[in-house]
């Protein structure tokens, strides 16, 4: 590996819908399937894929369960989970300010 | 949305942006900062006929300078504790339903928490402070500092702090010092806190700013509340 922030970026959190999912649960203690579904604009299907590459990186937990009658899947982020979203953010941030860097070296 | 990777055409800035409005749309969505200050308003207004109509006791005791005395009624610990620890419980359960009709969860647990422990630390406080009268007093008055920190308004004051935090709420973290403010420096005009009626005008214009604060925030909050209701 080099020193290039852009090689710290995790496969599995460095993608849009999946670093979506990961900022949703890291806000909330535990968030409800048809909400990650409805604010991340996705199809259940495609939700549902999302959700189990990062439950298989133990990135999140998933539980089912029932509000009433209504079936629920909830969804909580780990401490690996917290950890590589607070990763991705630290490299992002070196990311972007290397591209400054390069930027203003270039002006 | 399909299944692209973040890196093919998603600029680092747009990306990192992107988590920031994300989690404070979430962080919006959480809040219901409206019904703890409105819970909070309407027992500090209820807590006036209370303190009025309960048993009062006068204590006076001999300093260097002449006589300090202090008047306390029975509400104060009895009232109180009881009507902090259940309006708590109250605020979690509506916080908690709310978090299940919307599919999101908030963190509620910890303000709570803190404020039954504060609640019983303080009312503790006032009890021993209850039997340990101070022997000066300080001509500004700041001697009465520790009296009204181990009250009930500094009680909802330090534990909306932490709501404040949880939330991550600068607007109820202002509010939440103007009314810590307004709890330890009352606006007495200069009377004295036993002499009726004016013995409750500290308490009015704490829940005056608990109630305008609720109001304001249920208004600020109401379009995102909407939507999910």
């Amino acid at each position: 590996m080099t020193g290039h922030p852009a090689n710290g970026l995790d496969d599995t959190v460095h993608q849009r819908v999946r670093l979506g999912i990961l900022t949703i649960a890291h806000e909330a203690r535990r968030v409800e399937f048809s909400y990650l579904r409805n604010n991340l604009e996705l199809t259940a299907g495609n939700l549902s894929q999302h959700l189990g590459v990062l439950e298989g990186a133990g990135l999140i937990t998933v539980e089912k369960g029932y509000a009433g009658k209504r079936a629920r899947t909830w969804v909580a982020l780990t401490k690996a989970g917290q950890a590589a979203l607070a990763e991705e953010i630290a490299q992002l941030k070196l990311l972007i300010s290397q591209i400054e860097r390069t930027d203003t070296s270039a002006d | 949305m399909t299944t692209e990777t973040a890196g093919s055409g998603d600029d680092p800035r747009r990306l990192l942006s992107n988590v920031r409005a994300l989690a404070a749309r979430v962080r919006e969505e959480q809040r219901a900062t409206w019904f703890p200050l409105l819970v909070f308003a309407a027992l500090t207004f209820a807590a006036i006929p209370v303190r009025r109509y309960s048993g009062h006791h006068l204590d006076c005791w001999a300093v260097p300078a002449g006589r300090n005395c202090r008047v306390y009624s029975d509400a104060d610990f009895v009232y109180w504790p009881i009507a902090l620890v259940l309006a708590y419980v109250a605020i979690a359960a509506f916080y908690i339903r709310r978090a299940q009709a919307r599919g999101i969860g908030a963190r509620i647990r910890p303000y709570a928490i803190a404020g039954i422990l504060v609640a019983v630390v303080l009312t503790g406080v006032a009890l021993w402070e209850l039997h340990h009268p101070p022997l000066t007093q300080n001509p500004i008055g700041l001697s009465d500092l520790p009296y009204r920190l181990a009250s009930a308004g500094a009680a909802i004051g330090l534990a909306l702090l932490v709501l404040a935090w949880a939330e991550r709420n600068r607007a109820l973290l202002l509010l939440t010092f103007a009314y810590l403010a307004a709890v330890l420096v009352p606006i007495t005009f200069g009377r004295a806190p036993f002499d009726p009626p004016w013995y409750s005008l500290p308490v009015v214009s704490q829940g005056s700013l608990l109630l305008l604060g609720g109001i304001g925030f249920a208004l600020a909050q109401r379009p995102l509340r909407s939507p999910a209701s």
